[in-house]
């Protein structure tokens, strides 16, 4: 075994934890160390941890929390992930008045990056020493020193009310405007931008990526996202109880809403220190390896489809229609399961419902099977995807990446694994792992992911125990802090949330995994042929959003044209 | 790989013949205009307000508006008189929004102490049915008036 057995590592860390400075250190709750750091100290203390657990710290996510009306500071807490040693580090630092300051980790851990600019756009904390201080978030003409997370601003307030604020006083838009960010001094010569972005009639999602390109090569790559950040975050604070929230954490992502539903619910039940009964926690998890299926079995289609074989396409959509209906015959629809409530889950499978899901899994394998293998032999589409879109087991560590995009660089992290949750205590989970670190890795990874999935709700169903489905509770206790982490298909996704009163929450905040997974496109593009800039976007399963659309803007002439980035993979791939 | 293709036509004929949806599919909720007492319960469950009360002194109003509807099921799971249930229906598409509503309008109950309107008659009669038979006044009575009918007999107990 790997893993030192659970409560001495516990201690170990605990002992590590305040010889290395940390004013207070608490467990609260299984697998989760709290410790309080001042924040002259913090960064001495992440140093030393990083001198300490060396290359199994992974930066997971970082949280800022308006906490005046109760404490009179803002608190910052990072999210530690020791995959290794199963546990989740919690390091919380204090900063009072009305423009907080703290240092920043991103200089320690790149991966801090994104939290860190998200919490200054959303609550104002500002980050010393941060070396890209930009609006992530917010789009860039938002009024400086208006902060929306934060407790004094009333979540129905309108930031401009009429239409003449809204146009600016110079009729400049006041939202985002894709101004293209000049490229690095370095690349200058020569180049040409491609936007790729942000709307197209096509498009899932907006999101936006500016290649700098030298003939063929991409030379630089950014990405600019949040345009459809709506706030939720403050609409489940403001005006929800715990468990109307449920609902809207599952409507975080149309493809796997439920992990982001379960991974709520445990933060709360962490909280509240409530034991959900076991056939729930069963039953939790073999929605979420349906989930899982079916949202690679998506992915597959939608690759092919990058790659120009829309017969790859139809076929993995037809097979994934077969998973949708048992879905809806277990939670009452295709998607938004909509089983989830703290403490427990709404609707049992029974006998009947057992053997539909066994009959689905027996033709969904063969036909998986059958049709993934023959494709996988092709050698027009292993080449297509052969050391296209790199990332190395080195910068997949370094920007934190998580889920199938990790494990196919070569990091064998999975939160089933790593941070048990729901029923996975109880089984056992074989993680697929592939070194290769290029796009058929990750196909390679998905492909055995969805056959363990298969073989895992055989056993879950199997060993599922009798017994209640609810938790029973009373009111939840304020100003708790609970984590919930799960294994979304893209990956760890992370929910913490502080209570609050009157079954509400005070603070949530939900991480998905594409908000790490995506930090890492623009160093998989650089260097790379643009014609491959689709299938590399696509490979991390992200939204397809804009890969097939884009214009062209030559820097030297400023001409315009159109183009297909996806006829383009086609001919030219 | 034709193997893999498979053969069969797996296209539906929907919308030309009916879908047929499993049993516990969670489509469009009816209330029983008959059933519905007007609790409440239904609304504070409500994870998007949809459904909402509003009091106009003499009337209650109970609205379900479909166009925030999420199709939880939450009024179901909740409601004490299995007044409200989600039906096999999915085809909601509309040309208007008053189309999307549907209103249950309940008589209120007015305190026989004070006056005010403070609950439906039809909960107020619920309630009443199922306190002991000596108690059964108590229900007509709002219950800041019950507070204070109460709490003199507690008072009177006590001496």
């Amino acid at each position: 075994m790997r893993r030192a057995s659970g409560s001495e590592a516990l201690g170990r860390v605990v002992e590590t934890l305040k010889r290395l400075g940390a004013e207070s250190v608490t467990v609260t709750q299984e697998g989760v160390v709290l410790s309080t750091v001042t924040k002259d100290r913090l960064r001495d203390f992440v140093r030393a941890l990083i001198r300490e657990y060396g290359e199994s710290l992974r930066h997971s996510t970082c949280v800022g929390a308006d906490l005046r009306p109760v404490r009179g500071s803002f608190s910052v807490t990072h999210v530690l992930a020791l995959d290794c040693l199963r546990l989740y580090l919690l390091v919380e630092t204090e900063a009072f008045g009305n423009s907080p300051k703290v240092p920043s980790l991103t200089p320690l851990l790149p991966a801090a990056n994104w939290a860190e600019r998200e919490a200054r756009d959303l609550l104002g904390i500002e980050f010393e020493g941060h070396p890209e201080p930009v609006k992530l978030i917010l789009p860039d003409p938002w009024p400086e020193g208006v902060f929306p997370l934060r407790k004094d601003y009333p979540y129905n307030k309108k930031l401009y009310e009429t239409p003449a604020q809204v146009r600016g006083v110079r009729g400049e838009p006041r939202f985002f405007s894709a101004k293209p960010t000049p490229p690095s001094e370095s690349v200058r010569e020569g180049c040409a931008l491609i936007p790729v972005g942000p709307y197209h009639p096509a498009l899932h999602e907006p999101e936006y990526y500016e290649l700098y390109v030298e003939g063929e090569r991409i030379v630089e790559a950014r990405y600019r996202g949040f345009f459809v950040h709506r706030g939720i975050e403050k609409l489940a604070e403001s005006r929800m109880t715990i468990n109307q929230v449920p609902f809207l954490a599952e409507r975080i992502c149309g493809i796997c809403g439920y992990t982001h539903a379960c991974a709520y619910c445990q933060a709360v039940e962490a909280a509240a220190r409530i034991e959900v009964p076991e056939r729930a926690l069963y039953i939790r998890s073999i929605l979420l390896e349906i989930e899982r299926i079916h949202s690679h079995l998506l992915w597959f289609g939608v690759a092919f489809h990058l790659l120009g074989f829309d017969t790859g396409f139809m076929v993995m959509w037809r097979i994934r229609e077969d998973v949708m209906r048992v879905a809806e015959a277990l939670t009452g629809n295709r998607k938004t399961y909509g089983m989830n409530l703290v403490g427990g889950v709404r609707r049992d499978i029974d006998e009947g419902k057992a053997s539909l899901v066994l009959r689905m899994l027996e033709s969904v394998e063969g036909e998986f099977r059958r049709f993934c293998d023959s494709v996988l032999s092709m050698r027009e589409v292993v080449e297509r995807v052969k050391e296209v879109g790199v990332l190395t087991r080195e910068d997949a560590r370094r920007l934190g990446a998580v889920g199938p995009h990790a494990r196919a660089s070569g990091l064998g992290i999975d939160v089933r694994v790593d941070h048990p949750y729901a029923a996975y205590r109880f089984v056992d989970v074989s993680v697929a792992v592939r070194d290769s670190c290029d796009v058929l890795a990750r196909i390679l990874v998905r492909y055995d992911e969805v056959i363990e999935s298969i073989r895992l709700i055989r056993e879950l169903l199997k060993n599922m125990p009798k017994g209640e489905l609810m938790a029973e509770y009373s009111d939840l206790p304020p100003l708790r802090i609970g984590l919930g982490a799960t294994e979304a298909p893209r990956g760890e996704d992370v929910h913490l949330v502080i209570t609050g009163r009157g079954n509400k929450l005070y603070r949530w905040r939900p991480r998905a995994p594409s908000y790490v997974n995506l930090a890492t496109v623009p160093t998989m593009l650089e260097g790379e042929r643009l014609a491959n800039a689709p299938i590399i976007i696509a490979s991390i399963d992200p939204c397809f959003s804009c890969t097939d659309h884009v214009v062209v803007v030559d820097l030297r002439t400023g001409v315009r044209r159109r183009m297909n980035l996806l006829r383009n993979a086609l001919t030219r791939g | 790989m034709v193997e893999g293709l498979g053969k069969h036509v797996v296209t539906e004929a929907y919308p030309w013949a009916p879908l047929e949806v499993p049993e516990g599919f969670r489509g469009k909720p009816v209330i029983d205009p008959e059933k519905c007492v007007g609790c409440g319960s239904c609304v504070n469950a409500c994870p998007p307000n949809a459904l909402t009360l509003s009091d106009d002194g003499r009337h209650r109003v109970v609205k379900l508006f479909l166009g925030r509807c999420i199709f939880c099921g939450r009024c179901e799971e909740v409601c004490p008189f299995n007044a409200i249930k989600l039906t096999k229906e999915f085809e909601l598409a509309a040309s208007s929004t008053e189309d999307l509503v549907q209103e249950v309008r309940l008589v209120m109950a007015k305190c026989a102490v004070c006056g005010r309107p403070y609950a439906t008659l039809r909960e107020v009669r619920k309630v009443a049915e199922s306190l002991p038979k000596n108690l059964r006044g108590l229900a007509y009575v709002c219950p800041d008036c019950r507070e204070r009918i109460s709490s003199y007999f507690v008072g009177f107990a006590r001496r």
